[in-house]
């Protein structure tokens, strides 16, 4: 699994924004960053959920989609992004 | 805590933690009494329906006399609809599908759809704002 996570919801409206921009970065910058979609699969939203400590307190207290996280270095981001802001997050 | 309250002249059911003084169906004053959560559920249990359309219809109605309206981006709102109830016919209440619930049924309450996205920092004092899916956006100033 890659150090980096984007959770996302299929029918999330900001996710759809950001997914160019993390085709764009995987593209650009070799990387690579796991999509986990969290409504539809059990498994990937039991995992953000183990994260909820980590990632609650800097997306308003809430497990928002999308979320970005290093589980390296429990960096998280999350909505929708600047493509520069999201290349620092995943370069850093 | 809230409890259930039962209107003992129209059978009208309130939940809070204290009933209203009148009955907003019948206008009775002081018709209130305390009743089981099972009582409740036996009282509703008349079965209503609720698809994409009259969803669509209830948060236009509820958007109406307020300063925010439903998203006039309709391919936006389309999706959003799809997702809140794909949630419900996963997770039997029509949540956010744009927050993941936390399996704690009181806190996952504040993410059922329309939620009080007045108090988010996506909304609150901001002349753009909108709730954190973006159903919901402030109202122009015309």
């Amino acid at each position: 699994m890659s150090k980096l996570i984007m959770f996302h919801g299929r029918e999330c409206p900001h996710c759809q924004v950001m997914m160019p921009l993390v085709d764009r970065l995987e593209k650009e910058e070799g990387i690579k960053i796991d999509r986990k979609e969290v409504w539809h699969n059990e498994k990937n939203a039991d995992l953000m959920r183990s994260y909820r400590d980590i990632i609650e307190p800097k997306c308003g207290g809430q497990l928002r989609t999308p979320s970005f996280m290093n589980t390296e270095t429990n960096d998280i981001l999350c909505g929708e992004l600047e493509y520069d802001k999201l290349k620092e997050w995943a370069t850093r | 805590m809230k409890r259930y309250w039962r209107c003992h002249v129209c059978n009208d059911i309130h939940y809070g933690i204290k009933p209203p003084e009148i009955c907003p169906t019948c206008n009775f004053k002081n018709a209130y009494v305390e009743i089981s959560s099972a009582e409740a559920k036996k009282i509703q249990s008349g079965e209503t329906e609720m698809d994409k359309e009259k969803f669509r219809q209830a948060i236009g109605k509820f958007a109406e006399k307020n300063e925010f309206q439903v998203n006039p981006n309709q391919e936006k709102v389309n999706m959003l609809i799809d997702g809140i109830f794909s949630c419900e016919e996963n997770h039997w209440m029509k949540y956010c599908p744009c927050r993941l619930i936390t399996k704690d049924f009181d806190e996952d309450l504040k993410l059922v759809c329309p939620c009080n996205f007045l108090i988010h920092e996506t909304y609150k004092d901001k002349e753009d704002g909108e709730c954190w899916c973006g159903l919901f956006v402030r109202r122009k100033n015309e």
